[in-house]
């Protein structure tokens, strides 16, 4: 991605690509790519939790961007206007595949994914800071509904509200899948820390 | 005197009428083809009209107007390509071309003309008709696609089935009568679009116009879920449809939305300033 | 409030204010405040999973590829100057129409020198070129590729002329309402396919006009 680097050392603004991109210059295309791709493509992943298809989608979302280029006018900002188009192209493809988005009542899971409820007395407590990796792996492991939850809320930072009309669920059911995700990855961590612990080596 | 004046009439009259019968001649050419030939005549001024048949020939016949015109035709394989060649500045007479033309059956058949008019019939091959004032006549096409083009002559469908059919007029009005297909898709700047039929083939069906009317008339059983809007113009309904989740009525202007039976084919009705009408079969008749 | 009762509105309780007995009962059970501290911990980490990962570079490839393909990418001294105004974000299903546009926008050019007197400069741009005797038409709503047109046009036929100027104002019409509801809503697929209708509609008009199939 050298041209993306010269661009950025030629303090080429976002804005400025956005304008020289609606006129077809390749370098602009290449440098808003270059802006943006680890939050698409980290997005996708985080939400299918297979690589090739998150390539796939990442692929989409900006082709799609790219082609609606001209009518952007800046109201809101460029990457609020991707990443929501990103997460529609996300969304689009898996009811596509006809996979549950969420779960549409809490009477559809499977009680195996559930998360156990907290009570009496404690493990030994998860604190300081969460290794990424093991973070990742315990995202990717997720049941699917769960896993696009947390994604949307607490990895990309969209409200509850925006969530439920993005994926046509309540409110309610948004707040409870969230709910459910962290305490599965909570779950999840503190058994990944325990068998590091064991290991004799 | 008077007998001698009469005389120079009739002379002049006999010599007018066989010089207008030498300008006009008839021409048959017949090619061989095989299976899934193609037919391919460009005709500038003139009706040119196909109809399918059984047989491996195409036979053309062909009526010149005028000396100043010649047709040049070629055949590669089971490819046929007419061409009405114009030899000197002609107009909408002297130029003028009036083709018959028997094709297989199965044969792919393309049409072109200014002034038309445009007709095939009996065809399961693909048909494409284009012309800027010809009108398009298509009828009993099944298994096959048809497209047509046209600025401002009108465009009549007739018993469409199974295949593609799509229409661009600019300014024509096209009429649909029981065209049913996986796509039946018709695009108007200014024309009307009128649709009677059943929408059936669990199909897609688009028309869509700018300013155009819109007016789809179909049977109490049609199975189809229906989305239809006008920015500006009026939308009007005479079913009950059964309501469905969308969220299209938000956008500007009129709209009904629904579904009827088993919602087996898409229907979408679309203008910016046309009236839309989506009328029952049995309320006409 | 017991452990139970507080788990049960934990979803509620980290979305909003929590209430004086939920607040109470969090102070004085160390299960629970210990759960809430873990489920903090595990919300606020997850913001590191934001850009973590770097696609292969094959995407952008891909993506080079398609917007060269369908024209959204382009090297600016190769555009020519007679195209009529298509938008840039057409699908490679409508490469054909696009490209038809082209070939016919350079066929204006050719027809209006061919159409030239013999007696006329051949220095000059071709449009300078271009001044049969014609009605005047000062038709609303189009544009300069549309007036070369018109003026082509004039000198084969003054009755077709004014015909394909009503065509194609009502063309340039129906290209800006679809163009102004697309631009309302970007995310709305409908309003671009219907952009593309109108163009679709606009390149009938010049194909026909030049009749690309005609002697």
């Amino acid at each position: 991605m050298t041209d993306a680097r010269q661009l950025q050392g030629d303090k080429l603004s976002e804005a400025q690509a956005i304008e020289r991109a609606k006129l077809g210059d390749a370098e602009a295309f290449q440098f808003l790519y270059g802006l943006h791709r680890r939050r698409v493509y980290s997005l996708c992943l985080r939400m299918t939790a297979n690589t090739a298809e998150a390539e796939d989608l990442t692929q989409e979302a900006f082709l799609q961007l790219f082609r609606k280029i001209a009518t952007f006018r800046g109201e809101s900002a460029f990457s609020t206007w991707l990443h929501r188009m990103a997460v529609n192209v996300v969304l689009m493809q898996l009811r596509k595949k006809s996979l549950p988005v969420v779960p549409l009542d809490e009477t559809q899971e499977n009680e195996e994914e559930a998360p156990k409820k907290e009570l009496g007395a404690q493990d030994p407590m998860l604190s300081g800071s969460i290794d990424r990796l093991r973070l990742q792996r315990a995202v990717d492991a997720l049941p699917p509904g769960y896993r696009r939850i947390f994604v949307l809320h607490d990895v990309e930072g969209y409200e509850h509200n925006e969530i439920a009309a993005m994926v046509g669920c309540s409110i309610g059911n948004s707040k409870s899948q969230l709910h459910k995700a962290r305490m599965k990855l909570r779950e999840s961590l503190k058994t990944s820390r325990a068998e590091k612990a064991a290991k004799p080596y | 005197m008077a007998r001698a004046q009469g005389t120079k009439l009739v002379s002049l009259v006999i010599l007018t009428a066989a010089i207008c019968a030498s300008a006009e001649s008839r021409k048959e050419f017949r090619f061989t083809v095989g299976p899934g030939s193609v037919v391919s005549i460009a005709n500038q001024y003139g009706p040119i009209t196909v109809k399918g048949g059984s047989g491996n020939q195409v036979i053309v016949n062909a009526v010149l107007h005028s000396d100043q015109i010649e047709i040049d035709h070629t055949q590669s394989g089971s490819r046929v390509d007419l061409l009405t060649h114009l030899l000197s500045d002609s107009n909408a007479d002297t130029g003028r071309v009036d083709y018959e033309v028997s094709v297989p059956a199965d044969a792919s058949v393309t049409l072109r003309s200014s002034t038309g008019v445009l007709h095939a019939e009996g065809l399961h091959g693909d048909v494409s008709l284009e012309g800027s004032q010809a009108s398009v006549e298509v009828r009993d096409i099944s298994d096959a696609h048809v497209h047509v083009r046209t600025l401002n002559g009108s465009v009549a469908l007739t018993n469409i089935r199974n295949g593609h059919v799509e229409v661009t007029s600019v300014g024509g009005d096209v009429v649909l009568n029981s065209v049913n297909g996986p796509l039946v898709q018709v695009n108007s700047t200014s024309g009307k679009i009128r649709y009677e039929g059943d929408f059936s083939n669990s199909g897609e069906y688009m028309l869509t116009s700018h300013s155009g009317d819109i007016e789809a008339s179909a049977p109490n059983d049609a199975s189809i879920d229906v989305t239809a809007r006008s920015v500006r113009g009026k939308v009007e309904n005479d079913f009950l449809l059964e309501p469905k989740h969308t969220n299209f009525a938000m956008k500007a202007g009129s709209a009904f939305a629904g579904t009827m039976n088993k919602a087996a084919s898409s229907v979408k009705l679309f203008s910016f300033s046309g009236r839309i009408h989506l009328k029952s079969l049995q309320a006409t008749r | 409030m017991n452990c139970a009762e507080f788990q049960e509105v934990l979803p509620e309780v980290f979305e909003g204010d929590r209430t004086a007995e939920q607040e109470s009962h969090l102070q004085s059970c160390s299960v629970c405040s210990s759960l809430v501290a873990e489920l903090d911990l595990i919300a606020n980490e997850a913001r590191q999973l934001q850009e973590v990962a770097e696609p292969n570079p094959r995407v952008w490839a891909s993506i080079e590829i398609a917007l060269r393909q369908e024209g959204i990418i382009h090297e600016p001294q190769m555009r020519p100057t007679l195209l009529p105004a298509v938008p840039r974000r057409w699908s490679m299903n409508w490469l054909a129409p696009v490209a038809a546009a082209a070939v016919i926008a350079a066929g204006v050019v050719v027809y209006q020198r061919g159409s030239a007197p013999p007696s006329s400069t051949p220095a000059g741009p071709a449009v300078a070129q271009v001044v049969p005797n014609k009605l005047p038409i000062t038709p609303l709503s189009v544009n300069d590729e549309d007036r070369q047109l018109l003026d082509a046009l004039a000198s084969r036929s003054p009755a077709a002329q004014k015909q394909y100027a009503s065509n194609l104002q009502n063309v340039n019409a129906y290209i800006r309402d679809a163009e102004e509801s697309a631009q309302a809503d970007p995310n709305d697929e409908e309003a671009q396919q219907i952009v593309m209708d109108a163009y679709e509609q606009r390149a009938a008009v010049y194909e026909m006009a030049l009749d690309r199939s005609m002697p």
